[in-house]
């Protein structure tokens, strides 16, 4: 597909988030997003005569992030170990949100891995009828991979196949590998919980999604917690093309790709690839001026990806550098709480 | 002869009488028991029930070949079996013949298949048949027919503490090894800890030696393991995947069809059971939020070790009854998923009782995050796709707010968002019903949330879905009333410096809520008459609001007093049936003692003070009412409806003024000429105004209230001071002076 190069300055300046009009200039800037419902809360004092299943109404109309603060600049690199930081990159990862887990211990997170492993053994069994694969299962914390006091550390979880023709030395890679993030997570939400309950609404996964099933399902049965898919929806698409394209004067984006999905039929897929310097051009003129906009009819984004990663809007997500790894990670963690029930 | 006169009873009766309530029948009043005879007398031909004794009479050893008189009664039993199923005496009396093998094992798989229950299957009869198990030589298939009938029909045995009595009986026949797979099965559905012991499970783990890891034998020690975690070292895999084989018996169609067919007659088991899940039954979805989760012990066993070290804890798994729950309900140990305590009434019960926030809170994640996943977020239809198991979803949710008297906060904030979206059909009864149970809303958070998105619904549906709304916002405000009356009463308060109600409000803030709803239903009611041109169903769902609304001091305590306005209360009072104009008759009396009492606390203290202006508008209505009714001035008050005379002469009614009094009043004008024709019976011509002179008019009006317009009789009796209807006369209306 053949497109003139005024076209594709359409598609970027319908690109510029939309939630513009209310706030924000750029992602640098603070933004202010009302919150639509005003915080009632009510007292705990009044517990005993009050109607006791709808305590938990305070958290209702908790809203989310009131302000979106600008990524700091420290290095993530001084904060989090390389190793465990590489292992969360470059993988593409599925998204899901998770209500906040119930009596979740940092301190046993061996013993997770142990119990995690039986019940995929024993849940194993079923579906193979006792065939011999092995898992075995690591939980570690990614220290470091938080911004605020709030936000509860980063859980790694690797499984790894014990096959038994492996040498026991052999440098193994896991076949499935998943985390539970919360960055820059609400305040106001995360102080509402009770004590007993920790907030990591965010859940990547790679790997088969048996497994991601199993894990979810151990998950669910040992923290009362529950998973749902994440999408990531167009307007966060496009504030992830904003943010990437930020990082464009210390790193090269080498490429802006972007796909949209037009509501005809057949379905129409409308692919852009955008020189880096026209990207970052428009870029900085829309934290100036407003261009003229231009909508792209009733299509939307349905994919991004440039050097720094990528994502698609059934929720998948590619981080390929370390710089922008807080501020993405950021933007979905709020996508994740949007999600939670209460 | 005890089965003959079970069988002369309907089936209704035979249920109750099943019922551990012999005394019931000995109550039995006398007409009763007459018509009873009758009815046994004219049954004892009922072939039936001489097939019935047939096979409690017959004697061992008759022959089978050539006996066309057997032959004939099985025929007849078969007949009403497939039809109608057995009453549980024949039942009783079918299998005592068949499993005594009174006439030989040819017989017995036979009438084991016609043996399709109507209404329950008797303990006793089961517990002997087991016993003949033992006794006779029975082929093993029969064997098995008779375990795989008696798990089919296991939910219809009457009680089950005999069979509990012989567990080690049935046991002993787990070693058969073709009886094996289905007495597992039974024993698993009767299984309690007592049971548990360990030269069983020792017994159960030789098998599994013997046959290999059958499923059956897991499930068995599985549930072993439940109830003596310290006895059952065996790694049993915590989700089995196949249950125990779906038992697909000659027994499961003709047992559906005939439970549809008396499923009238089937009282719903409101006991308190565990229910156990056939997974096997479990459709694959790709989607399955509908589903709760099995009730199972925390799994977190480590991190509650300093919980449990101080006291014994016992998990709601293992309770039965609601006796046990009682008897350990100081230690009870919550489940892993929160979201199971719906699945049974134990602990429904229990979950009343939960103090735990945190609790609650995991409940209400679990609540909300099934909700909006089936209704809101799901892509590829969601609910519309699974309507059935949504239907049963929501059912049990609304079983649950019902059982509790409150709902669940997740709930109420899954409806603010799905009321946005919702096209007012979906799963209409369900949603209103959930809806009428959300607990206060504040005032200032109304609006937006509740009545903006309903305001849309209502107008743009049909008068049933009016209706419907209607009725549920009735329940909503009685709901909220009654939660203000037991936390009014409960802090022992007076009303007037309660400070907290249902939710943290204060009493101001919930009588600024009601007020709220009142008057959006009372918005509502209006344009819906307009609307729907005073459609008599809708009137009569808005007055029945109306008298929720006018009882709200007197009945619930509730210092508010609000009336309807002119669109309700004229197009009631002009209705043309009977019924609506007595109900606005019975409210308008309810309001006058509602705001006498009022009265009368105002001199005690001043928090009881209604304005003036409800005293005065209320006052407007009452004379416009007496006026009407009883002097024949309609419209000439002039203080609520001024109607230009043009106006009046343009509807063609003659003499409007004098055509709305009980004699002339489209609804009163039947009984006017019933009347008529009762006190005179030799007039030739009608002469309705006849009625009018005093006498006749006080026996009208005594007429009509024997014809049951007690709303009639009261608004007199409250309102109306003098008796003395001359025509022509004012009849003088007891109105309020302030």
């Amino acid at each position: 597909m053949c497109f003139r190069r005024s076209s594709v300055w359409i598609g970027v300046a319908k690109m510029v988030p939309a939630r513009q009009k209310s706030v924000a200039r750029t992602p640098n800037s603070v933004v202010q997003r009302k919150s639509k419902i005003k915080s009632y809360r009510q007292s705990y004092q009044s517990m005993t005569a009050a109607s006791r299943l709808c305590l938990t109404r305070a958290l209702t109309s908790l809203w989310l992030n009131t302000s979106r603060t600008a990524p700091k600049s420290d290095n993530i690199l001084d904060k989090v170990d390389p190793r465990q930081l590489a292992s969360l990159m470059k993988t593409e990862w599925q998204l899901s949100y998770v209500t906040p887990l119930y009596q979740f211990r940092y301190t046993q997170l061996k013993s997770y891995s142990r119990q995690l492993s039986a019940f995929m053994a024993a849940e194993k069994e079923q579906v193979e009828d006792g065939a011999t694969q092995n898992f075995k299962v690591s939980f570690s914390v990614v220290h470091g991979l938080v911004e605020t006091d709030y936000d509860a550390e980063t859980i790694l979880i690797q499984i790894y196949s014990k096959s038994f023709f492996a040498g026991q030395n052999e440098h193994q890679k896991p076949v499935w590998k998943g985390w539970l993030a919360c960055v820059n997570g609400n305040r106001d939400y995360i102080n509402s919980l009770p004590k007993e309950f920790i907030s990591l609404p965010l859940f990547g996964s790679s790997g088969t999604e048996a497994l991601t099933a199993l894990v979810k399902s151990w998950f669910q049965k040992n923290f009362d917690c529950c998973f749902g898919s994440l999408e990531i929806n167009h307007i966060s698409l496009q504030w992830l093309v904003a943010l990437w394209t930020n990082y464009h004067a210390e790193s090269n984006i080498k490429q802006l790709q972007m796909i949209w999905t037009l509501p005809v039929q057949p379905l129409l897929q409308v692919s852009y690839a955008v020189n880096p310097v026209d990207a970052w051009e428009l870029w900085c003129s829309v934290k100036g001026d407003q261009p003229e906009l231009v909508d792209l009819s009733a299509g939307s984004l349905s994919s991004v990806s440039t050097a720094l990663g990528s994502a698609k809007c059934r929720g998948q997500i590619k981080i390929s550098n370390s710089k922008c790894m807080t501020t993405t990670l950021t933007l979905l963690t709020e996508c994740a709480l949007l999600k939670m029930p209460i | 002869m005890e089965a003959m006169q079970y069988l002369s009873e309907s089936p209704d009766s035979i249920n109750s009488s099943s019922n551990d309530q012999p005394v019931s029948n000995r109550n039995l009043n006398r007409s009763q028991r007459i018509a009873e005879k009758e009815k046994r007398k004219n049954e004892a031909e009922d072939p039936f029930v001489a097939a019935v004794k047939y096979f409690s009479d017959v004697e061992a050893g008759t022959p089978v070949m050539g006996n066309d008189v057997f032959e004939g009664n099985l025929v007849v039993v078969e007949k009403v079996a497939y039809a109608e199923g057995l009453p549980p005496d024949a039942i009783s009396v079918m299998l005592e013949f068949a499993m005594s093998l009174r006439m030989g094992t040819s017989l017995c798989p036979r009438v084991l298949k016609c043996l399709i229950p109507a209404t329950v299957v008797p303990q006793d009869a089961v517990v002997r048949a087991v016993a003949w198990l033992g006794v006779s030589k029975i082929p093993i298939s029969t064997q098995v027919l008779f375990i795989k009938w008696v798990l089919t029909v296991f939910d219809m045995i009457d009680a089950k503490d005999q069979l509990r009595a012989i567990y080690g009986f049935i046991f002993s026949f787990v070693t058969e090894e073709n009886l094996c797979p289905f007495i597992c099965h039974l024993l698993y559905l009767l299984t309690t800890k007592q049971n548990v012991r360990v030269f069983r499970i020792r017994k159960l783990l030789d098998l599994q030696d013997r046959l290999g890891k059958q499923p059956f034998l897991l499930h068995l020690l599985s549930l072993y393991k439940v109830f003596c975690p310290e006895l059952v070292t065996l790694s049993v895999p915590s989700r089995m995947k196949r249950g125990f084989r779906n038992h697909n018996s000659p027994w499961k169609s003709a047992l559906a069809f005939v439970q549809k067919k008396n499923s009238a007659a089937i009282a719903p088991s409101a006991g308190v059971t565990l229910t156990i899940k056939d997974q096997s039954n479990r459709r694959k979805r790709k989607h399955c939020h509908l589903e709760l989760p099995v009730l199972t012990c925390a799994l977190n066993k480590e991190s509650q070790a300093e919980l449990s070290s101080n006291r014994k804890l016992v998990p709601l798994a293992h309770l039965r009854s609601f006796a046990e729950l009682l008897e350990n309900m100081h230690r009870i140990e919550l489940p892993a998923q929160m979201g199971s305590l719906l699945s049974t009434s134990v602990a429904l019960h229990y979950l009343d009782c939960v103090q735990e926030e945190s609790a609650l809170l995991r409940l209400n994640f679990w609540l909300g995050y099934t909700l909006r996943e089936e209704f809101l977020f799901c892509r590829d239809g969601g609910a519309t796709q699974n309507s059935d198991e949504a239907l049963q979803f929501l059912n049990r949710l609304l079983c649950a707010h019902q059982f509790l008297q409150e709902g669940f906060s997740s709930s109420e904030g899954f409806l603010y968002k799905f009321l946005t979206v919702w096209d007012g059909c979906l799963m209409r009864p369900q949603i209103l019903g959930l809806l009428s149970n959300i607990p206060v809303v504040p005032s200032y958070k109304m609006g937006q949330l509740l009545l903006e998105p309903l305001k849309q619904l209502y107008f743009t549906s049909s008068p049933f879905f009016k209706c419907g709304l209607l009725e549920c916002l009735n329940g909503m405000l009685r709901n909220w009333l009654t939660w203000h009356s037991v936390y009014a009463l409960e802090d022992n308060m007076d009303i007037s410096i309660s400070s907290h109600t249902s939710i943290y409000m204060t009493l101001s803030g919930l009588k600024d809520s009601v007020s709220q709803l009142v008057q959006f239903v009372d918005h509502l009611a209006v344009v819906g008459l307009q609307l729907e041109s005073c459609h008599s169903l809708l009137l009569n769902f808005i007055l029945d609001f109306y008298e929720t609304v006018c009882d709200m001091f007197l009945k619930y305590g509730l210092p508010l007093v609000v009336l309807p306005s002119p669109g309700v209360f004229y197009p009631a009072l002009l209705a043309t049936d009977p019924v609506s104009v007595d109900r606005l008759a019975y409210i308008m009396h309810r309001y006058k003692v509602n705001l006498a009492f009022a009265k009368s606390q105002l001199k005690i203290t001043e928090a009881f003070r209604i304005s003036r202006q409800t005293f005065s508008d209320f006052n407007h209505y009452v004379v416009d009412m007496v006026n009407f009714l009883w002097n024949a001035k309609a419209f000439q008050s002039g203080v609520n409806v001024q109607l230009d005379e043009g106006i009046l002469q343009r509807s063609k009614v003659p003499e409007c003024s004098t055509s709305f009094d009980l004699v002339y009043h489209p609804a009163f004008m039947s009984y006017a000429i019933d009347f008529h024709h009762k006190c005179w019976p030799e007039r030739k011509e009608l002469d309705l105004s006849s009625i009018k002179h005093v006498k006749p008019w006080s026996w009208y009006v005594e007429y009509l209230f024997s014809q049951g317009y007690d709303g009639l009789e009261l608004f007199k009796r409250t309102n109306i001071n003098r008796w003395q209807p001359v025509k022509g006369d004012k009849e003088d209306s007891g109105t309020m002076q302030l």
